[in-house]
């Protein structure tokens, strides 16, 4: 059982993470490489500020929530949206986007290990985390705050993608992006607005992760980026249901990984994972299959 | 120019094994697949030569022979799994395969030497040796990139339906490139090992993908000249300038960033374009002579 808590713990700050990603690749059809730098650059922003001042909880979530909303829309303004007024075919705009993206994600990375000296950093907070007995089950407050938050979040979001007219705007993008913009969608607005809330949910998890481990490094965002990926190709692209399973899935595989004294192998376990679902059911556990002539 | 030479051999190897990981990226994107296997044929490579030489003490040459075989044929099996992914998903199942490649080598035990690396695999290679080998590589790609079989695989690249219409075997196109990209990519690995005596898992990383590709994206991704560009404006910049030198990695960024949005074809693009803009020039101003002399 204390297992199963832990799996609940891990998989929200993963699905925290992936939602970000998920909504934005699933919708506009950008897979944002820089997602995982923005998550760490929100904490570390955290870090700088609170190495200032001491704050309370929810004012560091707030900072790093900010941080990372507006590095996603600077990112958007600055790099996506070039590419793709540049691009003569949805192909070839993949390609430079996934690119710039690296290219991106390579400047804040680059910033912290320059800052920290590769070494892990965490906040200076009045905040404290307590640990909860129930049923004989451990857990801290802050791993109750991260479950709480990625259980609402996830399931808010994927009703909100599914039954509000804004979500209905986006799909609809995913689906077809021209006729979506012939029926009087603003592309570029929506595009702007879900790459801010996709860095924002970056920033709260990040936030959230430094808490909860006392420190994270500069590289954590890489490691967090495979594996968000490994999570959004399980459940399928475009489907926020899948994200959430997905994350939870990946969590648990890790942790059993883990408990049967695997420690060195648990980084294989997402691999492995987009490896399998990529080639057995390459549209994922909920996705829509498309269809391909070559 | 034999005092330049013998004050910066380090700089030119560096240049020369840059260059060869590169072009093991760049082959499978001419061929429009969007492949980072080149990198992990860079880990099996060196990690091959690396245990031929150490544990079964074979001389230089053999072991990196063996690197590249052995590398070559096992991404053309992956080649084969994962053939039929299109665009970001290959991105992202290759860059998968080269991070398991990591994980593998740390949990190798003895024959990889675990985390720490492989030690004490010192090869008898000088610049001859390499420039050598470069000379193979670049007579085959340059095979590959004019005339007749040029045109079929820049077909593949930019319409696969239109190559398989015409006759093109577009998915032997494919695998050719995945296997042609793990030789050269196990090649840059065991001479690079060779050349430093040692390899660790840590050097496999997603850092190497960006050095890859930021010479690519930098020189040019459509000519082995435009990565031999990108790899001496790689590896010479930081020497020239020291705020380069300090902030590396940010700099790196910048520019792929950079690079992706305005130059998609990298400086051998914009050169190009100049030349072929002068000769349009040229050949106006010949025919406005022409018809006043009518």
């Amino acid at each position: 059982m204390q297992d199963l808590l832990n799996v609940a713990s891990l998989g929200s700050i993963y699905l925290l993470f992936a939602l970000g990603m998920a909504l934005v690749w699933g919708t506009i059809g950008i897979l944002n490489f820089a997602h995982g730098a923005t998550f760490m650059f929100s904490a570390f922003v955290g870090h700088l500020v609170t190495s200032e001042t001491e704050l309370p909880f929810l004012a560091v979530v707030l900072v790093a929530v900010l941080v990372g909303a507006a590095i996603a829309a600077l990112t958007q303004l600055l790099a996506f949206q070039p590419i793709l007024k540049r691009s003569k075919n949805q192909h070839a705009a993949e390609m430079r986007i996934l690119i710039g993206g690296i290219g991106v994600a390579a400047i804040p990375l680059a910033i912290a290990q320059h800052q920290t000296r590769s070494s892990p950093f965490g906040f200076r907070s009045s905040y404290e985390a307590e640990v909860l007995e129930i049923f004989g089950l451990r857990l801290s407050t802050t791993s109750a705050v991260v479950i709480v938050a990625g259980l609402a979040i996830g399931i808010g979001l994927t009703v909100w993608v599914r039954r509000s007219r804004r979500g209905l705007a986006l799909r609809a993008i995913g689906v077809d992006a021209e006729t979506a913009a012939g029926m009087g969608v603003n592309r570029t607005l929506l595009a702007f607005g879900t790459m801010a809330t996709a860095g924002a949910l970056a920033g709260l998890a990040g936030a959230l992760l430094t808490f909860q481990l006392g420190a994270i490094a500069p590289e954590t965002g890489d490691q967090l980026l495979i594996k968000a990926f490994a999570i959004i190709v399980l459940g399928g692209l475009g489907s926020m249901a899948g994200t959430v399973i997905g994350a939870y899935v990946l969590a648990g595989a890790e942790t059993l990984v883990l408990n049967l004294n695997y420690g060195t192998w648990v980084d294989a376990v997402s691999f492995g994972l987009i490896f399998l679902i990529l080639l057995a059911r390459p549209q994922g556990l909920l996705g829509r299959k498309e269809v391909r002539r070559t | 120019m034999s005092d330049w030479y013998s004050m910066n051999v380090v700089l030119i190897q560096t240049t020369l094994t840059t260059l060869l990981l590169a072009l093991s990226i760049q082959v499978p994107i001419r061929f429009g697949v969007f492949s980072f296997a080149g990198v992990g044929a860079f880990g099996i490579g060196g990690y091959t030569a690396a245990i031929a030489m150490v544990h079964l003490g074979w001389t230089t040459w053999p072991s990196v022979a063996l690197g590249a075989v052995i590398s070559g044929i096992v991404v053309f099996a992956l080649g084969l799994l994962v053939q039929r992914l299109t665009g970001l998903y290959m991105g992202m199942a290759t860059i998968a395969f080269t991070l398991i490649i990591s994980v593998l080598a740390v949990n190798g035990g003895e024959l990889t030497g675990g985390a720490g690396g492989l030690y004490g695999a010192l090869g008898e290679i000088d610049t001859g040796h390499i420039l050598a080998i470069l000379a193979v590589v670049v007579a085959v790609l340059v095979w590959t990139e004019t005339k007749g079989m040029g045109r079929r695989i820049d077909t593949v690249r930019e319409d696969p339906e239109l190559a398989n219409s015409v006759g093109i075997d577009v998915v032997k196109y494919r695998l050719a490139s995945f296997a042609l990209s793990g030789v050269i990519g196990g090649l840059a690995g065991g001479i690079t090992t060779l050349l430093r005596s040692t390899i660790t898992p840590a050097e496999v990383n997603f850092h190497l993908v960006i050095v890859a590709l930021t010479a690519i994206i930098v020189g040019g991704a459509r000519s082995w000249l435009g990565a031999f560009i990108g790899a001496v404006i790689f590896v010479w910049l930081p020497t020239m300038i020291s705020f380069v030198q300090e902030w590396e990695k940010v700099v790196y960024g910048f520019i792929v960033a950079v690079a992706a949005i305005y130059l998609p074809n990298g400086v051998l693009g914009v050169v190009k374009d100049l030349i072929h803009r002068f000769r349009t020039r040229q050949e106006r101003a010949r025919l406005a002579v022409l018809q006043e002399k009518g």
